[in-house]
């Protein structure tokens, strides 16, 4: 009862006038960031992020997370229209969007992958509001060790389940962390790698440097790469008939609804995870468990709606450990995170208890914006093909220019400008070469406070690294600690895994 | 064979590798100006953390370059070009741009910098005509100015061209 009270007290302080139109700005922020090709979510959040620093930390968040939210939205525009995903979390579904647009049913994969959003997004809400406050209850109990724990497991998971190769992972972990103790050392307040005593590198380096670098200029330059500016749409007829059509195709996709929905925001949550592995997730299980599972990959709704129900369900599944325990479960909800500190917040549990208008005021917009987002989406998909229209050439220049005054306005300082150019270039050159990058820009945002609680911890157990495997003191720490150690081991026997299992399937 | 044949996905992979392997042992060396042991009567040196994580990079660029060797990477084995030949004027040309743009804010201003890049890139890669081009690169920094200095109260760098804006901002502020 409490919770539906708090509830509908969130969702009167989006319905606020500035909180309500920073929301269906962000919508359409949002639905026009994801729908164009190589921009996606992060990248929008990463280069707004600047611009909410005159805005009370309520309509912020709200803000940004309607930005997060229209861009899974919008993501599967670009998928079906061009054959090129918005963002990675719509590659999946360019697999049947696109070939339903070739077939001349694009409304139909347009509109499947609207509702199969607002399905995703609205079934991922409530289990946020369900699962939110008895989390941030469990870890309010959390001390300094519990903290580090739960930021190593955070680290751990990119390893065990990101996918990417092991070794190029820690690196990107590692030097993440090693960007974040540039600066003045925060016990003994010596400077640390304060390179060519370049005064700049005394305040440390922002994580939105590295975070519009990598995802502004680092992506801007994979995609022209990607395109060269040389797209080919598909045709669509947008009529009431069309419309209707594409809604009764909707019947035989209950199962991709339910798979999506639920699976997304259960990846989400996963902090190596996010959006874009729940939704590659979500549409391999419903192929495999579909009567027509041949049939994937030429054009069904099914195929639409599986992967766009999960990233919207992942999305907001991953602002569950962001909010109550300060862990972002995807690099977007690692820059809102970020984004937090710089409005002056603590992310974790106690927000809760302190700002329960900026928790509660967050998940009310979010049932609101996907109302919004879905009315948005189909009554403007001919306003976003116009816009998939752009050359290339010039929405790029435009994009550099958000980035370069999004990485001087923080902190005033050209110096801060010339990192980004370095890191956007060192991103793409290492993107290239498959390093993956959202480990970095996730462990700059926690590094700090990883460092903060290793060293608080390091205090209270007078030096010994025992106080995180003390199962008799710390047993939510030391199992948290197992966990990632599981987690960092497990590459190493996929090889063996598939060895076995070679065996056993020759034999 | 033009240059871009000859950067192979193959040589990028180990000229990456070694050029983080000597950037982590750079690190190492910038971390140890400061202490870098850790025991339970000192706590923990402030150039602790920065060595050991560089240390940890180093093993990792380490690894990489032994699955190199023994190609055990898809990139040990790909000989295709690291990047083509029409990519690499668009990146290039966008990369020289980009530096040229933050070298001539901190000299011109941020507002006439944007200006001439703007021109610049439009005209060498849309095929727009010079009146779009013109509007386009007179309106996006006034854009800029409205929202930053005016709505933000953010004031961006004018370099030299800073007393021209003293009659915006006596207007703005009167």
């Amino acid at each position: 009862m409490d919770v539906f009270i708090l509830l509908l007290e969130g969702i009167f302080v989006s319905f606020e006038p500035l909180n309500l139109g920073l929301l269906i700005f962000g919508c359409l922020i949002g639905l026009f960031v994801g729908a164009m090709p190589g921009l996606g979510s992060v990248n929008g959040v990463a280069i707004l992020i600047p611009i909410t620093f005159i805005i009370p930390p309520t309509a912020a968040i709200i803000f940004l997370a309607a930005v997060y939210y229209g861009a899974m939205y919008g993501g599967a525009i670009s998928s079906v229209m061009l054959g090129i995903p918005g963002a990675s979390t719509a590659v999946a579904t360019v697999f049947d969007g696109r070939p339903l647009a070739v077939k001349g049913e694009a409304m139909t994969a347009l509109t499947a992958a609207a509702v199969g959003s607002f399905v995703g997004g609205t079934v991922s809400v409530i289990l946020f509001t369900l699962f939110a406050p008895p989390l941030a209850e469990v870890a309010l109990r959390f001390n300094a060790p519990e903290t580090f724990a739960l930021m190593v497991m955070a680290f751990a998971t990119f390893v065990g389940l990101g996918g990417d190769d092991v070794p190029k992972t820690i690196f990107s972990i590692l030097i993440g962390l090693a960007l974040s103790t540039i600066g003045l050392d925060l016990i003994t307040g010596k400077p640390r790698l304060i390179f060519f005593n370049i005064p700049g590198f005394l305040h440390g380096i922002n994580f939105l440097v590295l975070a519009i670098g990598i995802y502004g200029i680092g992506e801007m330059l994979w995609t022209l790469e990607e395109t060269k500016g040389k797209v080919q749409m598909s045709k669509l007829s947008v009529n009431m008939k069309e419309v209707g059509r594409a809604f009764g195709a909707l019947k035989k996709t209950i199962m991709a609804m339910n798979i999506g929905s639920f699976l997304g925001f259960f990846v989400g949550i996963l902090p190596a995870a996010g959006a874009t592995p729940a939704s590659l997730m979500s549409y391999g299980i419903t192929k495999q468990l579909s009567k027509n599972s041949k049939e994937f990959g030429s054009g069904v709704p099914a195929g639409v709606v599986a992967p766009e129900c999960a990233n919207n369900s992942a999305s907001t599944g991953s602002m569950l450990p962001m909010l109550t325990l300060g862990i972002p479960g995807s690099p977007t909800t690692a820059i809102l995170l970020g984004g937090m500190i710089l409005w002056g917040l603590t992310p974790g549990p106690l927000l809760f208890t302190q700002e329960p208008e900026f928790v509660w005021g967050l998940i009310g917009s979010l049932y609101i914006a996907n109302f919004f987002t879905l009315v948005l989406n189909i009554a403007l998909i001919p306003a976003f093909l116009m816009v998939l229209r752009i050359p290339f050439a010039i929405l790029a220049p435009v994009i550099f220019v958000l980035c370069v005054t999004g990485g001087y306005a923080p902190t005033q300082s050209l110096h801060d400008v010339w990192l980004m150019l370095l890191f956007g270039f060192a991103g793409y050159i290492l993107r290239k070469l498959d390093y993956p990058v959202a480990p970095a820009v996730l462990s700059i945002v926690l590094g700090p406070l990883a460092e903060k609680a290793l060293r608080q911890s390091l205090i209270l157990s007078d030096g010994s690294m025992g106080i995180f495997f003390d199962m008799a003191e710390k047993p939510i720490a030391a199992i948290i600690m197992y966990i990632a150690i599981v987690l960092l081991i497990m590459p190493a026997f996929g090889p063996l895994y598939r060895k076995f299992f070679k065996k056993a399937q020759t034999t | 064979m033009s240059i871009t044949n000859k950067i192979t996905v193959r040589r990028a992979e180990i000229a990456v590798a070694v050029i983080l392997a000597l950037c982590s042992i750079a690190l190492m060396i910038k971390s140890a100006e400061n202490r870098i042991t850790w025991n339970a009567e000192e706590n923990m040196g402030a150039g602790f953390l920065p060595f050991y994580l560089s240390l940890g990079m180093l093993i990792c660029t380490v690894l990489t370059i032994i699955k190199f060797v023994l190609k055990r990477s898809p990139q040990s084995k790909d000989d295709s070009p690291f990047i083509e030949a029409e990519a690499f004027k668009y990146i290039a040309v966008t990369i020289i741009s980009l530096v040229i743009l933050v070298l001539a804010i901190g000299y011109l201003g941020i507002y006439f910098s944007l200006i001439f890049f703007l021109a610049f890139y439009l005209r060498y890669f849309s095929s727009k005509s010079i009146l779009f081009i013109s509007v386009f690169s007179l309106i996006t920094p006034v854009l800029t100015f409205l929202f930053f200095e005016w709505l933000l109260k953010i004031p961006l760098p004018q370099g030299i061209s800073e007393p021209l804006f003293y009659p915006v901002y006596d207007f703005m502020y009167s």
